[in-house]
């Protein structure tokens, strides 16, 4: 039945990937709710949080700030915040309540600069998309507020678009992608959405090329090809550390077998590669989030529903299903390989 | 800019008045700051009972989660405590149900699908709804009427509005309303009371227990404790309602108006003679009296051994916990220990409190975790020796720490007692390990 879950809990929302974005830039980040969305934010989706101080607020909405559209005292609220906490930037993100009252971020937003010397980023966010969606919007107002021009191109400098924890799923995610990286001659890694500051978002321009290691960077990428002519890949570098056990094996499980990858596209894709690089499987990519046409095959599922999730297993004979263990509730009857792996946005669990 | 944390002395907020409490310590005049300390104000039921887990006090129900799947975000973690994985189901809205209010049609077939999924039938069906459905102004009432039609059994409202938090009718008082809606008139037994106001049971060596013994009550009944749901319907017999949580008295005059029982409201305390005298004036009433002596003599005994091996503790008070945090801090100055600091959202009730604070130690000082300065809080300008609350631990994490928000309800005497031991318990675990 449509939007009927009996088994997995409901994923990681747009404004949680909106959020986790900006993160790390020093602005003051609203969650443009009552309260419970900026709980769940920060309580579930944004691991970061309880480790260091962060400038999150909610708005604080009540139920007459809705009935009534006051958004002057949402920018009231604000401005009085900016005043007391030294912020480079602030950003309304948006939840169901703006949603259902059809909020006009635009005016919020003009009426905020006005009073303010900062500038002010609003993301549509609604509640009811996923995580990435919001995440891709944000990157995109990222780089579209902060992006310099005129910056010269440096040969040892490259942009990872994509990297919040809840598509890396591990904290230290982005020191591993530099490691790596390293390797290979860089010398400046900017991995946007975990490990850089906005003074990195303004110096995106001058980077050689960008890598993205998930869909909800892409349109970002593109972005920035067209503006700066910065070309990209779209790879994960860290597929050996996902699947340590089967890559020191070289998949030999996999050999000749039928396997489903559930994951976001970019990981998904870069594990189906890696075991195509090592044995003969039929590899199927499934996700619960975007499946970008440009880096979809034919065989690929978007998965909307648990019900189509269930028959899908159910029907498919898959020998090996690789994705999160919260999604094997669903599916206790899969009597075929399972491998765990991580997707923080599904579980909340690294 | 200062980068200093707002606060508020003890003085100088009695002096002000509670028709002036200054804007930074009313939370609806500025943002509210999210930090580890405020995580109990934005989601309640991040830990301890916020309304999904209330909602499933009735003994063998079930919820189905009508909302934007990002309201049931962080049930993932209230699933896994022990048996809510199999009682929580979402049916998830999107846009167009926003517009056409679609989702509503199709609440009756997924109450139908989670009853056919779940081992055993379960007793009620409570669907809960959200900020979304409180502005389309949906009449849950009416769908959960056509929802029971298709399984016969109760299907509830259940109402998670954040947005009514500071209104008349807060969603965890619609909470203890709508669990105990069920109840029909039954003939009433002269010896049962119901304890309302929490969805836990008190600590087992609480004497209210006995205090209701000895005044002929033979069957104490506490939701939480209720083994099935026959037992939940006998609710409805008792001879009348104890309210320990002003959360339940709406709840309670409800249950008066629809099943003629009447209600009597105790409350938490920490300073030990208001105990006494609450307890007088209870019994008092009703007539009758409770020898109290041996309890108040434990609980003074559980004071006076932390002040005898910790006489200068300084203590910083929170407000995630089970106490409120002003009176608390009272308790603590009047037994001659310091409250450096509270951290707490100010009400007017908590006046009567503030204006003892301010008389006994005027430079307390008081702040509230939701105000943006918060961000600057700076833990060595204050020397502090212990913190109680989960939130007080985060402004002072290398203190010792009793977070005193565990789910069995301290209260009484016995709460008082079973706070002081674990304080001087946490204090000596530290010295030892110092």
């Amino acid at each position: 039945m449509k939007g009927l879950r009996k088994y997995i809990p409901p994923f990681a929302p747009d404004q949680s990937g909106a959020a986790a974005v900006l993160y790390k830039l020093n602005g003051i980040i609203v969650i443009c709710d009552a309260g419970g969305c900026t709980g769940n934010v920060c309580g579930f989706d944004e691991p970061r949080w309880v480790i260091e101080k962060s400038t999150i607020f909610s708005a604080g909405l009540r139920d007459m700030d809705a009935i009534l559209g006051r958004d002057d005292r949402l920018v009231a609220k604000l401005v009085d915040t900016a005043k007391k906490v030294e912020a480079k930037f602030a950003a309304v993100i948006g939840t169901p309540v703006p949603a259902v009252i059809a909020t006009d971020y635009n005016a919020i937003k003009k009426m905020a600069e006005k009073k303010l010397e900062i500038p002010v980023l609003t993301i549509e966010t609604t509640g009811m998309d996923l995580y990435d969606v919001g995440a891709e919007k944000a990157y995109l107002k990222m780089f579209k507020t902060f992006a310099k021009d005129g910056l010269t191109v440096e040969k040892e400098t490259i942009g990872v678009i994509g990297t919040i924890p809840l598509d890396m799923s591990d904290l230290k995610a982005a020191d591993k992608i530099e490691a790596a990286l390293k390797k290979e001659g860089f010398k400046n890694i900017y991995c946007y959405g975990m490990g850089v500051d906005l003074s990195k978002a303004e110096a995106a321009g001058s980077a050689f090329k960008n890598v993205v290691v998930s869909p909800a960077g892409l349109k970002a990428a593109q972005y920035l090809k067209e503006r700066f002519g910065t070309p990209y890949e779209v790879f994960y570098p860290l597929v050996s550390d996902i699947l340590q056990d089967e890559m020191k094996e070289q998949f030999k499980d996999f050999e000749g077998k039928k396997v489903l990858v559930i994951h976001q596209q970019v990981i998904a894709n870069s594990i189906r590669d890696e075991i195509h690089r090592n044995v003969n499987s039929d590899v199927t990519v499934a996700s619960w989030f975007m499946l970008k046409d440009e880096l979809k095959e034919a065989q690929d599922i978007s998965l909307m529903e648990e019900d189509q999730f269930v028959q899908l297993i159910e029907q498919g004979n898959y020998d090996v299903i690789i994705g999160d263990n919260i999604l094997k509730r669903a599916i206790p009857n899969f009597k075929g390989m399972y491998v765990g792996t991580p997707h923080f946005a599904v579980s909340g669990k690294m | 800019m200062k980068k200093e944390p707002y606060y508020i002395t003890a003085e100088n907020l009695a002096a002000a008045g509670k028709d002036n409490i200054p804007a930074e310590l009313i939370s609806n005049t500025h943002l509210i700051y999210s930090s580890p300390a405020t995580l109990s104000f934005n989601s309640p039921g991040a830990e301890g009972f916020g309304v999904k887990r209330a909602g499933l006090a009735i003994p063998g129900s079930v919820m189905l989660l009508v909302a934007p799947g990002c309201c049931g975000r962080n049930t993932t973690t209230l699933s896994e405590l022990g048996g809510y994985s199999d009682r929580i189901f979402y049916l998830m809205m999107d846009e167009t149900d926003i517009v056409t209010g679609g989702h509503l049609k199709n609440i009756p077939q997924a109450v139908e699908e989670i009853c056919k999924c779940t081992p055993s039938m379960p007793s009620v069906v409570m669907i809960c709804i959200t900020c979304v459905d409180a502005l389309l102004g949906t009449d849950m009432e009416r769908v959960c009427r056509k929802a029971m039609d298709r399984v016969n059994i109760p299907v509830l409202p259940c109402y998670m509005y954040a947005l009514t938090r500071e209104g008349r009718k807060p969603p965890m008082v619609h909470v203890r309303q709508s669990i105990y809606s069920l109840l029909e008139p039954m003939e009433k037994k002269l010896d049962t009371v119901n304890i309302l106001g929490y969805f836990a049971p008190l600590i087992e060596t609480c004497e209210l227990y006995d205090l209701l013994h000895q005044i002929g009550m033979k069957k104490i009944n506490e939701i939480s404790r209720l083994k099935d749901f026959d037992e939940y319907m006998h609710m409805a017999e008792a001879n009348f309602n104890l309210v320990l949580n002003p959360e339940a008295r709406f709840a309670a005059q409800d249950i008066m108006k629809r099943l003629d029982i009447p209600a009597a409201e105790l409350i938490r305390l920490y300073q030990i003679d208001k105990v006494q005298n609450q307890y007088r004036i209870f019994t008092n009433a009703l007539g009758t009296s409770f020898d109290d002596q041996k309890y108040y003599d434990e609980a003074k005994k559980a004071i006076d051994e932390l002040k005898a091996v910790y006489p200068d503790t300084t203590f910083a008070v929170g407000e995630a916990m089970n106490a409120n945090s002003f009176e608390l801090s009272l308790a603590l100055i009047r037994y001659g220990f310091k409250v450096a600091e509270i951290y707490a959202s100010l009400t007017y009730e908590d006046f009567v409190y503030i204006r003892k604070i301010a008389k006994l130690s005027p430079e307390t000082k008081i702040y509230s975790n939701l105000e943006p300065t918060m961000l600057y809080y700076d833990c060595s300008e204050e020397k502090i020796d212990i913190t109680i609350g989960k939130d007080a631990q985060y402004y002072h994490p290398d203190c010792v720490n009793v977070p005193w928000n565990q789910d069995i309800q301290p209260f009484g005497y016995a709460g008082v007692k079973k706070l002081f031991e674990e304080l001087k318990h946490s204090l000596d675990c530290f010295d030892k390990e110092a």
